[in-house]
């Protein structure tokens, strides 16, 4: 039953509407773009060897870094979560710490340790160290949710342990699951830095090179759709076999914390698991960083450095804001219930997700004449920044509107607050450290995105991300390593914030506080 | 002088009817429960009468002033009706004291007046002291008492008050019930309470209004639904009934399995008698009525409820006595019919 004002959510439609022309923009120019090709050469481009071998490079990435991250990433969620381990909180850290760091930083830190590293196996390594923390976190966070209550009454209902686990846990978790992969799968479609500098060439590194080279912006564009069409089939794929979507209660109360499984091989075993993947996702890449920097630690100087932070958090910030407002229509719209124009509002956005840094990149920089004043200048790279991350920052928006009880809206609504107060007196402040988690997520990955930036940057205008890029390309590692450190330390403050128990707080003080009742009964 | 009133309201949700076609009136200072079971239409029609849901035929009226129909008259927020929903809904970013003074306009009143009124509630509340506290550091009751006073801050025309004690535990719902209601009746205000607890109607209302399938079945004091009930379905959502086949002669007299004038004659009507299980008087005197064997006791402490096999009833007849009883299962009583007579004909 939720409360009705249609004639608020008319202005909210046309808002969101709005947005969803304008983030649809880079794709409609690239298919204009596209279109400037007669038929029989975009034929011939499609149909050439090359673009078979490209596509099939990319698609076989694709498929073995998803597989890893499916199996590998579901059996290290669950050991951090079932398991009785040392430290599972600095484990559990551990595993997201790689999150700060960007695949082409993971790159040129492996290549510095072993030179010859190269080809699709080394890209699916390094892209599966960039990519388990988003499967790690996603399942984590479902893990948590599920009622220990549940697990006891399974027992009681005579199911082992395994059975437990494979028969209520795991159909609980398949959707977060399946939105790990997701976001792990358009991860590795999107990369450009990792594949470029290990010569692996996928879709994304095709489409930069025939930007590059030839300055053919319509072979580019063809091939851009072609990425497009790639990422869109996939998020497709995705949505169904997702599975139904219900509502696990979660833990209320005095909810008791779940109990890890006492058996000691497994508890080696997932200790060594994890010793492993945290020292080849974390020791490894900062024992490389920290030691080439400190081999000269005056390579770059400090005002450079300082410029290209400055550049990067102003830019990015920006972008992450841009994202925020433009996800606040759809977001409030989702809020007030499911609709059909809210379902394919956000199948656009989930689609304009879909779209790589480098084809919004090439799309903008191709219409950049057209575009005046707005060319060259770090808006339209924030703009950029804002397509890529919408939907993300619609995800975070939304779920954090959400928390907010409709109930309470009405209470204020009777208490004589109109529409834009409650908003305002209501919403706002109740939703704000979640909307704030939102915004500085998109920041962070902003201040990491590579391709789009390598196109739409300014002239003369570096971010710790292309001084990383431009140094790492040419083996010049130790210049590199100040940026990286830099941009991997920036990167992780909002990475850190992600792995604080929320509301721990307030949770708290609400246990403290049934304790207290039930005494004084 | 009527307060509110609700003319021939309904509320369709897409196809389905939750309120048809339901009309009643509340006088100034009246205290009503809307009483009935989950899914009758009692939340829907509380929420209809704060504005959050729209009407889809019907009127709304507060005094003389039209605020509903089915295209809205007045907004919620225009209404001035105070709402206390279940568990509270406190604001939880604000302090007991923020919460109180929520709805105070600033426009309309002063800094110091808002602080006078805020002090004022949270006196009445019996909370002095707890001003700064947030909501997650009360207890439910202290809650309900907090989101009570918020809603009676902005002397509202109309108290709506949907299931504020359900999360309650049994001892302190009890005595919030009487606190609340006694604080409604010393500030006279008008109110709505929905409760799906038949005792709890009964003892906080004066109008007890009982719902059925989104209509109102009978509406009416305390002591006119629990005595006069208008069928045997709606006595028992009052309280514990004893349904007995019977039949009436064209004379009037009933014919029921206690009744003084024994088993009734071929010929007359069929039906039933609706008896409560306090009006049967249970002894252990051979003279005093029809014999039966004690089958069954449930004890209560302060009453029970005895139940007994006689040879007259193929149900099994249930009585009330007061405590202490003093009766074992298997011993022989004998029940007498004290109440009133209310017979329903078999339609």
């Amino acid at each position: 039953m939720k409360s009705q004002n249609r004639f608020g959510s008319y202005g909210l439609r046309a808002l969101v509407a709005g947005v969803l022309i304008l983030i649809s923009q880079p794709l409609l120019y690239l298919v204009i773009r596209a279109s400037e090709k007669s038929g029989s050469d975009i034929v011939a481009l499609l149909t050439r060897q090359k673009t078979f071998e490209v596509l099939g490079l990319t698609l076989a990435l694709l498929c073995i870094v998803v597989f890893i991250n499916v199996f590998l990433g579901t059996a290290i969620a669950a050991g951090l979560h079932y398991v009785r381990i040392p430290y599972p909180r600095a484990l559990f850290v551990a595993t997201i710490v790689p999150l700060a760091i960007p695949s082409y930083v993971f790159t040129y830190t492996w290549i510095a340790l072993i030179p010859s590293l190269q080809g699709l196996w080394a890209a699916a390594f390094i892209l599966v160290l960039s990519t388990m923390p988003y499967m790690l976190l996603a399942v984590s966070i479902s893990f948590a949710r599920i009622d220990s209550g549940l697990i006891e009454v399974a027992r009681s209902l005579g199911l082992s342990k395994f059975a437990v686990f494979t028969r209520v846990i795991l159909p609980q978790v398949r959707r977060s699951i399946s939105a790990g992969a997701l976001l792990s799968g358009l991860y590795v479609l999107s990369d450009f830095g990792a594949v470029s500098l290990l010569n692996v060439e996928t879709l994304t590194v095709s489409i930069q090179n025939l930007f590059k080279s030839s300055y053919d912006r319509s072979a580019a564009a063809v091939i851009g759709l072609l990425l497009f069409l790639a990422a869109a089939l996939f998020v497709s794929l995705e949505s169904l076999v997702k599975g139904r979507d219900f509502e696990s209660r979660g833990a209320e109360g005095f909810a008791q914390r779940i109990r890890r499984v006492n058996n000691l091989p497994l508890s080696i075993l997932t200790t060594t698991v994890l010793a492993f993947y945290s020292l080849l996702a974390v020791v490894l890449p900062f024992y490389v960083l920290i030691s080439r920097y400190l081999q000269n630690p005056s390579v770059v100087a400090a005002s450079d450095l300082a410029t290209a932070a400055l550049s990067t958090i102003s830019v990015a910030a920006m972008g992450a804001f841009i994202a925020f407002l433009l996800s606040l229509p759809l977001a409030f719209l989702i809020t007030q219930g499911a609709s059909a124009f809210v379902s394919i509002s956000e199948k656009v956005t989930l689609m304009a997700h879909a779209l790589p840094g480098v084809v919004v990149g090439l799309a903008l920089v191709s219409f950049g004449s057209r575009l005046g004043p707005l060319y060259q200048s770090v808006f339209l790279l924030a703009f950029a920044y804002a397509v890529l991350f919408l939907a993300k920052s619609v995800a975070s928006t939304s779920a954090a509107l959400a928390l907010v009880s409709p109930q309470l809206k009405e209470v204020a609504a009777t208490l004589g607050k109109s529409k834009s107060s409650v908003t305002m007196q209501v919403v706002f402040p109740i939703a704000l450290p979640n909307l704030a988690l939102g915004v500085l997520l998109v920041f962070l990955t902003a201040m990491k995105e590579l391709p789009a930036t390598l196109m739409l940057r300014p002239t003369g205008m570096d971010t710790l991300a292309t001084e990383i890029w431009s140094f790492a390309a040419i083996s010049r590692f130790n210049e590199a390593a100040p940026y990286a450190l830099l941009l991997v330390l920036i990167a992780a403050i909002p990475t850190f914030i992600l792995t604080i128990p929320r509301n721990a707080k307030n949770e708290y003080a609400k246990n403290e506080n049934e304790k207290k009742v039930r005494i004084s009964q | 002088m009527t307060s509110l009133s609700v003319s021939h309201l309904t509320v369709n949700f897409g196809s389905r009817t939750v309120i048809s076609d339901l009309s009643f009136e509340l006088s100034q200072g009246e205290i009503a429960s809307l009483l009935g079971p989950s899914g009758c239409g009692k939340t829907t029609l509380l929420r209809a009468i704060a504005g959050l849901i729209q009407p889809t035929s019907g009127a709304i009226r507060f005094g003389s002033q039209l605020v509903g129909v089915s295209s809205v008259v007045l907004p919620p927020h225009k209404r001035g009706t105070g709402y206390v929903p279940q568990q509270g809904a406190l604001f939880p970013h604000l302090t007991v004291a923020k919460n109180i003074a929520f709805g105070l306009d600033r426009n309309s009143h002063t800094k110091s007046e808002i602080a006078a009124i805020t002090h004022e509630m949270i006196g009445l509340i019996g909370m002095k002291g707890m001003e700064e506290r947030l909501p997650s550091q009360l207890s439910g009751g202290q809650q309900t008492r907090v989101a009570l006073a918020r809603a009676l801050a902005i002397k509202p025309k109309l108290i709506l008050l949907d299931e504020p004690f359900s999360a309650l535990d049994a001892v302190l719902r009890d005595e919030l019930r009487t606190e609340v209601v006694g604080l409604l009746r010393e500030l006279g205000s008008t109110a709505i309470l929905v409760t799906h607890d038949r005792e709890e109607a009964l003892v906080s209302s004066d109008r007890v209004i009982l719902m059925r399938d989104g209509k109102v079945a009978q509406n009416g004091t305390p002591e006119e639904v629990y005595e006069a009930p208008i069928s045997p379905e709606i006595a028992a959502s009052t309280g514990d009934v004893l349904i007995l086949p019977a039949q009436q002669s064209n004379t009037g007299a009933t014919f029921f399995p206690l009744s003084r004038e024994g088993a009734g004659s071929a010929g007359s009507e069929t039906g039933y008698v609706v008896i409560r299980p306090e009006e049967i008087r249970v002894s252990t005197n051979a003279d005093a009525g029809a014999e039966g064997t004690l089958i069954h006791i449930d004890y209560y402490g302060h009453d029970a409820m005895l139940t007994v096999s006689v040879a007259q009833s193929a149900t099994p007849i249930r009585a009330r006595v007061a405590g202490p009883a003093d009766f074992t299962v298997g011993q022989k009583v004998y029940l007498q019919h004290l109440g009133p007579v209310r017979y329903f004909s078999r339609q």
